[in-house]
């Protein structure tokens, strides 16, 4: 019920700040309307039955180490590095680790099942704030600094690179009708896994970074390399002491 | 350390499984793979492979061809249509002569790629033109007619516009060889043309 409430403040928030320009009137109506009830509550829903085979919240915080209690935070921490796991990790990679420790067959990375379970894991952390920490040791400094290289590479058939058009001095601009989003503002590394609209399906963050770079021609790399996760921990952290809301809900 | 090079190993090793299976990446196994430990989870190896070789190169600067700027109708044509559109399968209409919307690319037929220049500008007849650039409408009034900008300047701007500006945050169209000098032509060509 909270986790509903809190989604459409932050969902009514990003319609304010900017979605309206880029909506038709059916659209918004469309829109309107899911923010009552977002679509991907339920596959949120089927994520928490999928973690409740593997042991359930309990499971989880005892695969990382946290209690029930500490655990929300924590997840509100990712992407982060673990020693056990060698690297810094998302939550789909620790989630790949918990199955295969319980002798299971890992869900792929960018499959429906993973998006469903990891997006149930990141709604536990509804309501916290982003407290990831790129300085806390010399893993993810190093994954923040091949995140920030990434972001800025310029590269594919136009030359560009996501700071070309996510960069503050573009932020709002009008790209083809669509305003340019702050990346930070929109706490993008806390509003996805999200419902998009335009695709009538749950997305993540990874998976939408591929969208933007089909969409610009730049070379699409795979979900889960450590330059996916570097991107992840940039981006997330542009949005640190952002809310929480998952499933989030985007155009 | 032992430990830690080994559990590496066991990664990469679930990483080279997984490579194949997603995306055919061709990776070769590493040699001494250790037995996978318990915990395991994909990492994809080959994503600073592809970014290297996606990477933009240095600025260039153009000298305009002889015979660039044209009033001829068809180039002019296939310079706007270059300009208000992103593709050849999301073009709407008949390219202009000379201007195919799709083209073979080893051996595939694929949608041409156009300029999509109104993403980011506004001009004459755009629609939905973006402020992201600034706008070009009556370009040949405003700017080369008063002499604020010449056609050369025009044509290094589209064709790689980090020599007037090195943080551009526009496209880059010939140095990636997106287009030839001659597109790049017909583009300038429409740009200045009285419309
Ligand atoms: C050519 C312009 C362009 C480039 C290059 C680009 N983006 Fe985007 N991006 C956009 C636009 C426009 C939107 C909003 C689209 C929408 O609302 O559907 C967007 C949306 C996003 C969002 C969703 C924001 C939200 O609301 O949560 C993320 C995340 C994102 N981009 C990341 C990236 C990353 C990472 C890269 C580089 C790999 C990148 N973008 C490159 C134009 C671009
Ligand atoms: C992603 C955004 C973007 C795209 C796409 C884009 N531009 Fe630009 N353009 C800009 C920006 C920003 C500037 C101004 C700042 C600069 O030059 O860096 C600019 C400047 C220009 C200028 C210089 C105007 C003047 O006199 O100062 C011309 C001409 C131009 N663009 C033409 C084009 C053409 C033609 C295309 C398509 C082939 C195109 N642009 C695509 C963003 C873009």
């Amino acid at each position: 019920m909270k986790k509903a409430l809190i989604s459409l403040v932050a969902a009514s928030a990003l319609l304010l700040a900017s979605d309206q320009f880029a909506m038709s009137d059916a659209d918004r109506a469309m829109y309107a309307e899911m923010l009552e009830a977002n679509p991907a509550e339920i596959f949120v829903q089927e994520g928490g039955e999928k973690l409740a085979k593997l042991g359930g919240d309990a499971a989880l915080a005892k695969f990382l180490g946290k209690t029930e209690e500490t655990l929300p935070a924590y997840i509100a921490g990712f992407p982060r590095y673990i020693a056990s796991l060698g690297a810094v990790v998302s939550l789909e990679q620790v989630l790949q680790a918990m199955m295969k420790s319980q002798g299971l067959e890992a869900y792929k990375f960018a499959s429906a099942d993973m998006t469903a379970l990891s997006a149930y894991v990141k709604s536990l952390a509804n309501e916290e704030k982003i407290n990831i920490d790129v300085n806390a040791d010399e893993h993810i400094k190093a994954a923040y600094a091949l995140g920030k290289e990434v972001y800025e590479t310029k590269r594919g058939a136009r030359g560009l690179a996501c700071l070309s058009c996510h960069s503050s001095d573009v932020i709002g601009s009008i790209l083809r009708t669509q305003p340019l989003p702050d990346l930070g503002k929109a706490v993008a590394g806390g509003t996805w896994p999200a419902y998009r609209m335009t695709k009538s399906s749950l997305t993540t963050l990874q998976k939408r970074f591929q969208g933007c770079m089909n969409n610009a021609l730049l070379a699409v790399i795979p979900q889960g390399s450590p330059e996916m996760v570097a991107l992840e921990v940039y981006v997330t952290n542009l949005g640190k002491g952002g809310e929480i809301a998952i499933p989030g809900l985007k155009r | 350390m032992k430990k830690r090079v080994q559990v590496a190993t066991a990664t990469m090793l679930f990483v080279v499984l997984a490579g194949c299976a997603s995306d055919g990446a061709t990776q070769t196994a590493p040699a001494q793979a250790a037995t996978p430990k318990a915990v395991l989870f994909e990492q994809p190896t080959t994503a600073k492979a592809i970014i290297e070789k996606d990477k933009l190169g240095a600025p260039v600067k153009y000298t305009m061809p002889d015979g660039c700027i044209t009033d001829d109708a068809d180039a002019i044509a296939r310079g706007g249509f270059i300009f208000h559109n992103l593709n050849g399968k999301k073009a709407k209409g008949d390219a202009p002569k000379g201007l195919a919307k799709m083209i073979e690319v080893n051996g595939k037929k694929v949608e041409k790629q156009y300029g999509n220049c109104v993403a980011c500008h506004n001009i004459e007849k755009a629609k939905g033109g973006g402020n992201i650039g600034p706008d070009l409408s009556n370009y040949k009034a405003i700017f080369i007619d008063t002499g604020v900008r010449d056609h050369a300047f025009v044509y290094q701007k589209i064709a790689d516009a980090r020599i007037d500006n090195p943080n551009t945050h526009m496209t880059i169209n010939l140095t990636t060889k997106l287009f030839t000098e001659r597109e790049i032509c017909d583009i300038t060509s429409y740009v200045v043309s009285p419309k």
